[in-house]
């Protein structure tokens, strides 16, 4: 059975269309990213996941409990940790563990084992009577994840976990995700790092609403293998833009960090005609490669098909 | 369930203790309110300043000076000698009312010519006003009949010498006797009214913004997503305020008894009842606040545009009697009524059940159908 | 100081207060609907006091008497009942405030030229109307019984004479003695207080909770600068509801005008400056909204409308509380509403209070911008 299942789903604010006709299924165990830039409709469709908001139309299903009807029975067996901090600042870490254990209603005698647990899977032992106001950014983050799985949801719903979060604390709160995913936990995490992406089982990219692509990483990498990708390190990035528009193999140029990232169908042909115009210009290359894509070359490649399809 | 509401409970209690400021909210109100009432509010009219001008300077005005002060509700505090002075005493409220004796005034009464005495009274104050100008109409008449009095006993013994000197005339007095508060003190009446103003602004306020407050951190979304019931959310939001607002009613009326000697002739009990019902309306309409606010700041505004219109509107301070017609329908909408009328009741009057069961009625009513408003519009939703 | 800067604040703060419109609304709405609502309803004249009277002796002469009772305006005899229970119940319910009871003897008594007894029953739960209600009713008895007294001796000494001294009770300011005449400019008062320290109280705690200030303290704004600008920005707003609360008072409420309006205009102005800085010094000693606008309330709202002499005379009040009423800025522009309203005296009568608003806008400016650097600091 799987764990989330959405069968196209649209939500719309007055006529704003949030979430556009999504459907997807997340598996038991998985580690399934949610991509997008802010305001595609990534936290939109956890809320409607979390029984927060009610579908304009569509079906799912979390649990196999329907959203719509069932948020009640969803409610017990979720975790969700919101893209803002929530926990109460004025209350330290132990109360606060303590006010969720008896909102979950953790059976009596697993309490002491979920609070030792969650304690030590945060690390905040040592720190257990600090205030909550008084944590740094990471360890929040930590003590929030382990609130919301002091009742060991089957499904755990993370929307933006790791915004604002050093890149140390994101790496170590992943490999506690890893963890919690090895023990069957189904995790549901959106996210805008691009980096984190290669973290999860499957993904899913979000763009105004829509879901435009849906894999594993390295499918969706090889979605775009169909072109190449070429690093270009030349002396004037912006000239070099300028120069290689319109040329014949050239599919698309990004600014890339210094550099330019190219996209071409033949790598040798277009490498040598690249090099021609460049020089012909008297523009200096310093590099020019192929590279593996990353992540984020996939994303902006689909964002800016979907934005020609648009257009 | 129990162990739910139990946990937000602690909760809440563990957030209000806290916070510093939250402790001084939670006393110094009802403290300052009590002084206030207790001490310093007072309507009582008995005493009136008057500025004395006498321009005849006789053994006769005099007298009717004497008959002023020795009303006991007349303080002579100054005495004008030009119209720029009587201007300038009304002008700066330095007295209520003037008198003003004129030159003649002895010699035209003693030759039974009709003689006038001014009074030049400061309106701005009607209701001082009015009872001044009752007052000194009054003095001044008795004042009139005596001197005729004088004046027809002495055409009588003109007109047959020997005659009885003393004759009886007939007269009425009033004999007055007040009832609940004999000595016609303000607080008497005031400070059991302070009871249902703390209440209101105890409770109201601090669950509309509780809530919201919660919606603007974020952890009521955190709390939508548990398996927590929106009645168990509800109670366990509320109650601690329902406690401070109880423990209130005992602080205010042990002081009530033992500072300000105010009497309590009901019952204690049936007073903690009808505030348990107050309460309810109370904390219903903080609730239904916090679920038509997005923000503390609309909380508070919301709140603070609610109850004032039913502090002013509740009788406490202004008798609704005197309200026009149509506000006075009005009212009955407003739960302060209700309850202010329930504990002046039940002090003052020592009034049970069998008087006071409309008003608690009707505090029921409203509480059950502002909890039951509230509660249709809590949702765990956020659409 | 830079007058630049200012003006900068002004700007940004006028930008929050119009895009906000429901809080704008609020800002100019309330005041009115306050004003129209309280003005209407809140009136503490005494009249037409329920009264029921019980008379035992049912003769012409007790008639006599009721008939004053019913020709008074401050009384409304509710019904005539054969008795005492019915005016206990009665009182007890509150339906009725007086009972009056005539005796049986009450005739015969007058007629053998001795003293007759009326009784006065009255529930004195509300002191106030009350004491005014028993004065009234004492008055009326006493006119009643001179009357009686100069028939009497008329009719025995056989020769007609008028009572030789007449009262000439002359009413100033208030002629026709209508309290809405004097609730409705403290009424004004005590409404631009409250909005004043609602509006302002919360205007720096917002920027603090919204990390806006930390992005301000980095700039070269000193704190008088940010004081004065954030002010006159609700200046504006508090000046539009005084506007309106004046014309409200003179053409819905007919209060009288009587005295100046450039002086009204200046003082009311003095006014605001002081409980807009009021507001904002609140507002710099917290740091959240919530605590800002519940110390601004409570500051404001309870002193304004207990303490000023809006209602409750001072005089009346103990030594130690009238101490204290010398520093709440309410008290002083109620004087001075009602001075130049109902009297239509000037600054001649008025100068000190004026003194005291503008010395107290300052101290509490100086004190505000002294807070602000030092939470910067």
């Amino acid at each position: 059975m799987n764990s989330v299942e959405i069968q196209d789903i649209v939500k719309t604010f007055g006529s704003f269309v949030a979430v556009d006709h999504v459907s997807l299924a997340v598996a038991k165990g998985e580690i399934f990213g949610f991509l997008g830039p802010n305001g595609a409709g990534k936290s939109t469709t956890i809320r409607v996941l979390c029984g927060l908001l009610t579908p304009t139309s569509g079906r799912a299903s979390v649990n196999g409990f329907d959203v719509a009807r069932q948020p009640e029975e969803i409610r017990r067996t979720i975790g969700y940790m919101s893209q803002k901090f929530s926990l109460y600042d004025d209350l330290t870490v132990e109360e606060n563990i303590d006010f969720f254990t008896g909102i979950y209603g953790v059976p009596r005698e697993k309490r002491a084992e979920r609070k030792r647990y969650v304690l030590e899977m945060a690390n905040l032992t040592e720190r257990r009577n600090a205030l909550t106001r008084t944590l740094s950014g990471g360890w929040k983050q930590r003590l929030a994840l382990g609130c919301a799985i002091l009742h060991d949801p089957p499904v755990l719903f993370l929307d933006e976990p790791t915004s604002g979060v050093d890149p140390l604390a994101r790496g170590a709160f992943w490999a506690l995700i890893h963890d919690l995913s090895e023990t069957g936990h189904t995790i549901f995490v959106s996210t805008h790092y691009m980096d984190e992406a290669e973290y999860c089982h499957r993904l899913a990219l979000m763009y105004r609403g829509k879901v435009i692509a849906l894999g594993t990483p390295a499918e969706l990498k090889a979605g775009l293998t169909a072109h190449s990708l070429l690093n270009l390190d030349s002396s004037d990035p912006l000239d070099t833009m300028r120069a290689l528009e319109g040329l014949a193999g050239v599919l698309d140029v990004a600014v890339f960090g210094g550099g330019l990232h190219v996209t071409v169908d033949d790598v040798d042909a277009t490498s040598a005609r690249v090099r021609q115009r460049l020089a012909a210009q008297g523009i200096k290359v310093r590099k020019l490669e192929q590279i593996e894509p990353s992540m984020e070359d996939v994303f902006v490649a689909l964002i800016e098909a979907e934005e020609r399809k648009a257009a | 369930m129990w162990e739910r509401i139990f946990v937000i409970l602690r909760k809440e209690f563990i957030q209000a203790l806290r916070e510093p400021r939250m402790r001084v909210l939670l006393f110094v109100p009802p403290i300052l309110q009590l002084i206030v009432f207790g001490f310093a509010v007072n309507l009582d009219v008995d005493h009136a300043r008057i500025a004395w001008m006498d321009m005849d300077r006789t053994p006769q005005s005099r007298s009717l000076r004497d008959r002023f002060t020795g009303s006991g509700r007349f303080d002579i505090v100054s005495a004008p000698g030009s119209e720029e002075d009587v201007q300038r005493t009304l002008d700066r409220g330095e007295a209520e009312a003037v008198v003003r004796i004129l030159p003649g005034f002895a010699r035209d009464t003693a030759r039974g010519r009709e003689t006038e005495v001014q009074v030049l009274i400061d309106g701005t104050n009607s209701n001082t006003a009015s009872l001044v100008s009752s007052y000194a109409a009054s003095i001044i008449a008795e004042y009139s009949v005596e001197v005729l009095e004088r004046q027809q006993r002495i055409k009588l013994l003109a007109r047959s010498p020997g005659s009885p000197v003393s004759m009886s005339v007939p007269q009425v007095t009033a004999r007055s006797r007040v009832w609940f508060n004999p000595d016609l003190y303000s607080r008497n009446y005031f400070v059991p009214g302070v009871i249902a103003n703390i209440i209101m602004l105890v409770t109201l306020m601090l669950t509309a913004l509780g809530i919201v407050r919660e919606k603007e951190i974020g952890t009521m979304e955190q709390l939508m997503v548990t398996p927590v019931r929106p009645m168990e959310l509800m109670l366990g939001k509320t109650l601690p305020f329902a406690v401070v607002g109880l423990l209130d009613v005992v602080l205010i009326t042990v002081v009530a008894f033992l500072v300000f000697h105010i009497p309590l002739h009901g019952s204690f009990l049936l007073l903690l009842f009808c505030a348990v019902l107050y309460l309810m309306t109370t904390l219903g309409a903080g609730l239904f606040l916090s679920t038509i606010s997005h923000t503390q700041q609309q909380a508070m505004m919301a709140s603070f545009f609610f109850s004032t219109p039913a502090f002013m509107l509740s009788g406490f301070a202004f008798p609704i009697r005197n309200m026009p017609v149509a506000v006075q329908y009005l009212t009955y909408l407003n739960p302060v009524r209700y309850f202010i009328e329930i504990v002046r009741g039940i002090f003052l009057k020592g009034a049970g059940v069998d008087v006071l069961w409309p008003q608690m009625a009707a505090l029921a009513a409203y509480g059950i159908a502002v909890v039951s408003l509230s509660a249709m519009r809590f949702h765990k939703k956020l659409d | 100081m830079s007058y630049r800067r200012v003006r900068a604040i002004c700007v940004k703060e006028l930008h929050h207060i119009t895009r906000d419109s429901r809080s704008l609304a609020m800002a100019l709405a309330v005041p009115v609907l306050m004003l129209l609502l309280f003005g209407f309803a809140l009136s503490l004249d005494v009249d037409r006091i329920p009264t029921m009277i019980y008379d035992q002796s049912q003769t012409a002469e007790s008639r006599a008497l009721v008939r004053q009772f019913q020709g008074s305006r401050f009384f409304e005899i509710r019904e005539m009942v054969s008795d005492y229970a019915s005016i206990e119940r009665n009182i007890d319910r509150s339906r009725i405030l007086m009972g009056v009871a005539i005796p049986l003897d009450y005739a015969k008594k007058l007629a053998a030229g001795r003293e007759a007894q009326v009784q006065i029953l009255l529930d004195g739960s509300d002191s106030n109307t009350a004491s005014i209600a028993l004065g009234y009713a004492e008055s009326l008895v006493r006119s009643y019984s001179l009357e009686l007294r100069t028939a009497a001796l008329n009719h025995r000494a056989g020769e007609r004479l008028a009572p030789p001294v007449d009262a000439r009770l002359r009413v100033w300011y208030n002629s026709s003695l209508e309290s809405k005449n004097y609730v409705v400019p403290g009424l004004i008062a005590v409404i631009l207080q409250i909005i004043a320290a609602l509006l302002t109280s919360l205007t720096i705690a917002r920027e603090w909770e919204m990390g806006t200030m930390e992005q301000i303290l980095s700039t070269p704004l000193r704190p008088a600068e940010m004081v004065l600008g954030k002010m006159f920005a609700y200046f504006a707003v508090g000046l539009t509801d005084a506007t309106i609360a004046v014309l409200v008072g003179v053409f819905v409420f007919e209060v009288p005008f009587r005295g100046s309006l450039p002086l009204l205009a200046v003082s009311t102005c003095v006014f605001l400056f002081g409980a807009l800085f009021w507001g904002i010094f609140i507002s710099a000693a917290t740091r959240t909204q919530v605590a800002a606008y519940q110390l601004g309330i409570l500051s404001s709202f309870l002193p304004a409308f207990l303490l000023s002499g809006f209602i409750y005379s001072i005089e009346n009040m103990p030594w130690v509380i009238q101490a204290i009423t010398h520093i709440i800025p309410a008290r002083y522009v109620v004087t001075i509403l009602k001075g130049i309203f109902l009297k239509g005296v000037g600054l001649s009568v008025l100068w000190p209070e004026l003194g005291f608003l503008a010395l107290f806008a300052l101290i509490v400016f100086l004190l505000a911008t002294r807070k602000l650097n030092q939470k910067l600091g």
